[in-house]
């Protein structure tokens, strides 16, 4: 058998093998940080390998312990694996930038292993076909996530005590909205009595068409949504973020904002356009109605912000909710700028982090009313810092101006006047708020002229750049060649409404 | 009889558990999550059949008179794969056993953690009262 059949078990083995493995080499820092960047260097390797293999070959089944269906399935479909691309380029380069930037003493004890328990979860997410298998995913990247904030970099101005008081508000939400998905998930398996997706759907399409679908079924779809909603940060459960995020070092930041809350979104796209298609005229007017209410919270909120992490937090809550607008109306062509949408941001505003964490180490402190003039001590960081900000509020040549094209396209296709007149206005909000906060760092005199000669002492080191410069390639090459992109997003789209395929790629295993 | 009383211990042990997580206490938010946890155990165990004298052990005499342990057939309207409905099983389904085992497990090391920092909180902050603990705002 060919390696790469192998590789969706490797995505998720490897990582969780090297958290324990690289807690050997703590007293050889050197040695660790190599080790480390190079394991994330083979994951983003095998990722891009699993994806054209996907491309060329169809779906690829990975049985752990050969249960056929009744055991657990890793199932590498074009939308999982696209997102396993996604998440190991974002932790590659957020792993590269916290060699540099994180503490020494965080650094060499804890940060490695919980950076890998972090990316074995995501992985686990996306190639999981087992919808509790899913669940034990989630646990884990909160656990570790909660870890991984605590820990300080050198642009990191929050005390411990607020830390704290932030993974406290994460860790007791998450509990909740996790054990609501273990309740969803139980009702499910009493109702259909299976726990693989592509079996669940097949028997709820049945019970459908024999129209004994029971009514809490529509409760199961609900809580699911309320769960994932709550991970994406959708309105009225999007108010942990803009604390919880912030209170995370530069590179964990980067991190949740640019992966972690698209777990949300992809639950979605995954478990309701594939189990619950039945219950999803219900839900579309309301993902709808709750994408724009999080659009225009977020946008607001953002405007108001002189912590600058807090407001590019906000920005983030705005943002997902223009994906969701994308999920919420279900034509092929919003599904497929929903995850433009999905890319586009999730590299952006990761980048956009990075150079956040930078800046702040930069200006000592994190008050945008303080910083000013930037562009002379520091151009690179400016540069970086505006392609972002193009990006965020969809310039061209930016990948960002293509997904919000696409996204307003797509919206005047299917006839939702209202809903893309509202996200317009918001879109200027984005415009307004990431350029008057460029304009104040970047440009103007210095503010703070008692610092100003520690300015050139705090300039990025070269890890730091090369992640900076690489992740700013990918957002200019998504901008100029948007088709690549395009046409693998319509592939996803068409896939997630007719779920066929995977069922069927699914269900040929045969028990041994 | 059986379920219902089941049912309405399971209700109340979760009504207990968000009664506890919106105290102010930091310790008692803390016994709340573990209530809640424990609550969705006994829920999960609930689904499979639950009669009271089986075990979830399946021995091979009634894997071969069933014909094999797996059946779901959807054209007789058979969905559970272990125990198909309106069908005699001398055991009860082994599967929501080993969820459950799973979830207690992960609740072991939430617990933990949350006990943990709750403890550094207090430390920090110097109060253990939810309503004080509130620097993050804007």
């Amino acid at each position: 058998m060919d390696i790469i059949q192998h590789v969706p078990i490797i995505m998720i083995a490897l990582p969780v093998f090297f958290a324990a493995f690289t807690i050997l080499f703590r007293s050889k820092s050197g040695l660790q940080k190599a080790l480390n960047v190079g394991v994330f260097a083979l994951l983003f390797i095998l990722s891009l390998r699993l994806l054209f293999y996907v491309w060329d070959n169809g779906i690829l089944v990975y049985e752990v312990g050969e249960w056929g269906k009744y055991g657990i399935l890793l199932v590498a479909d074009l939308l999982g694996a696209g997102m396993v691309v996604l998440s190991s380029l974002i932790s590659l380069m957020a792993m590269i930038y916290a060699t540099d930037y994180m503490d020494r003493k965080a650094l060499d004890a804890t940060f490695f292993p919980l950076f890998n328990l972090m990316a074995a979860g995501l992985n686990g997410i996306f190639l999981t076909g087992d919808i509790f298998n899913m669940f034990v995913f989630f646990e884990i990247l909160v656990l570790s996530s909660c870890g991984l904030i605590v820990l300080t970099g050198r642009g990191d101005h929050t005390k411990m005590a607020d830390k704290l008081e932030a993974i406290f508000k994460y860790l007791i939400l998450n509990i909740v909205s996790i054990t609501l998905m273990l309740v969803a998930i139980a009702s499910l398996y009493a109702t259909v009595g299976t726990l693989n997706m592509a079996d669940i759907a097949v028997k709820v399409a049945y019970l459908a068409e024999a129209g004994t679908l029971p009514w809490h079924f529509h409760v199961i779809a609900m809580t699911l949504i309320v769960v994932f909603g709550y991970k994406a940060a959708m309105f009225p459960l999007h108010f942990w973020l803009a604390d919880v995020h912030p209170s995370a070092p530069a590179p964990i930041h980067a991190m949740l904002s640019g992966m972690v809350i698209k777990v949300g979104v992809y639950g979605i796209l995954r478990v309701h356009y594939l189990i619950f298609n039945e219950t999803m005229f219900m839900l579309q007017p309301i993902l709808i109605l709750l994408s724009l209410i999080t659009i225009a919270v977020g946008a607001t909120s953002a405007i108001g912000q002189y912590d600058l992490k807090r407001m590019l937090a906000y920005s983030s809550v705005s943002q997902i909710g223009y994906v969701l607008l994308g999920v919420g109306m279900g034509t092929a062509y919003a599904l497929t700028a929903a995850i433009v949408y999905l890319v586009n941001h999730a590299v952006a505003k990761s980048m956009l982090f990075l150079a956040t964490g930078e800046t702040l180490y930069h200006a000592g402190t994190k008050d945008i009313r303080k910083m000013g003039g930037f562009a002379k001590s520091s151009p690179f960081l400016g540069s970086i810092f505006l392609i972002g900000a193009m990006s965020i509020a969809g310039l061209p040549p930016t990948g960002g101006f293509f997904s919000k094209l696409v996204l307003f396209d797509a919206g005047l296709s299917s006839e939702y006047y209202v809903p893309v007149a509202i996200a317009l206005i918001f879109a200027i909000f984005t415009l307004f708020y990431l350029f008057r906060t460029w304009l104040a760092i970047f440009w103007g005199e210095i503010k703070d002229t008692d610092k100003a000669d520690a300015y050139a002492g705090r300039n990025p080191t070269v890890a730091i750049k090369v992640a900076l410069a690489f992740l700013a390639c990918v957002v200019i090459y998504m901008g100029v060649y948007p088709e690549h992109l395009l046409s693998l997003s319509g592939t996803i789209a068409e896939q997630l409404l007719d779920p066929q395929p995977y069922i069927t790629a699914v269900l040929e295993r045969s028990v041994r | 009889m059986n379920d219902t009383l089941l049912s309405v211990s399971i209700a109340l042990v979760f009504g207990i558990a968000t009664f506890m997580i919106l105290r102010r206490d930091l310790i008692r938010v803390a016994i709340g999550v573990t209530l809640l946890s424990h609550a969705t155990n006994m829920l999960i165990v609930s689904t499979g059949a639950f009669l009271g004298d089986r075990a979830p052990i399946i021995t091979g005499e009634e894997a071969v008179s069933t014909g094999g342990i797996f059946i779901d057939d959807l054209a007789a309207g058979i969905l559970a794969p272990v125990i198909p409905e309106g069908t005699e099983m001398a055991y009860v389904d082994p599967l929501v056993q080993a969820l459950t085992l799973t979830a207690i497990v992960i609740s072991l090391a939430t617990t933990a953690f949350l006990l943990i920092l709750c403890y550094r909180l207090y430390q920090e902050q110097g109060t253990t009262d939810v309503s004080e603990i509130r620097r993050l705002k804007g």
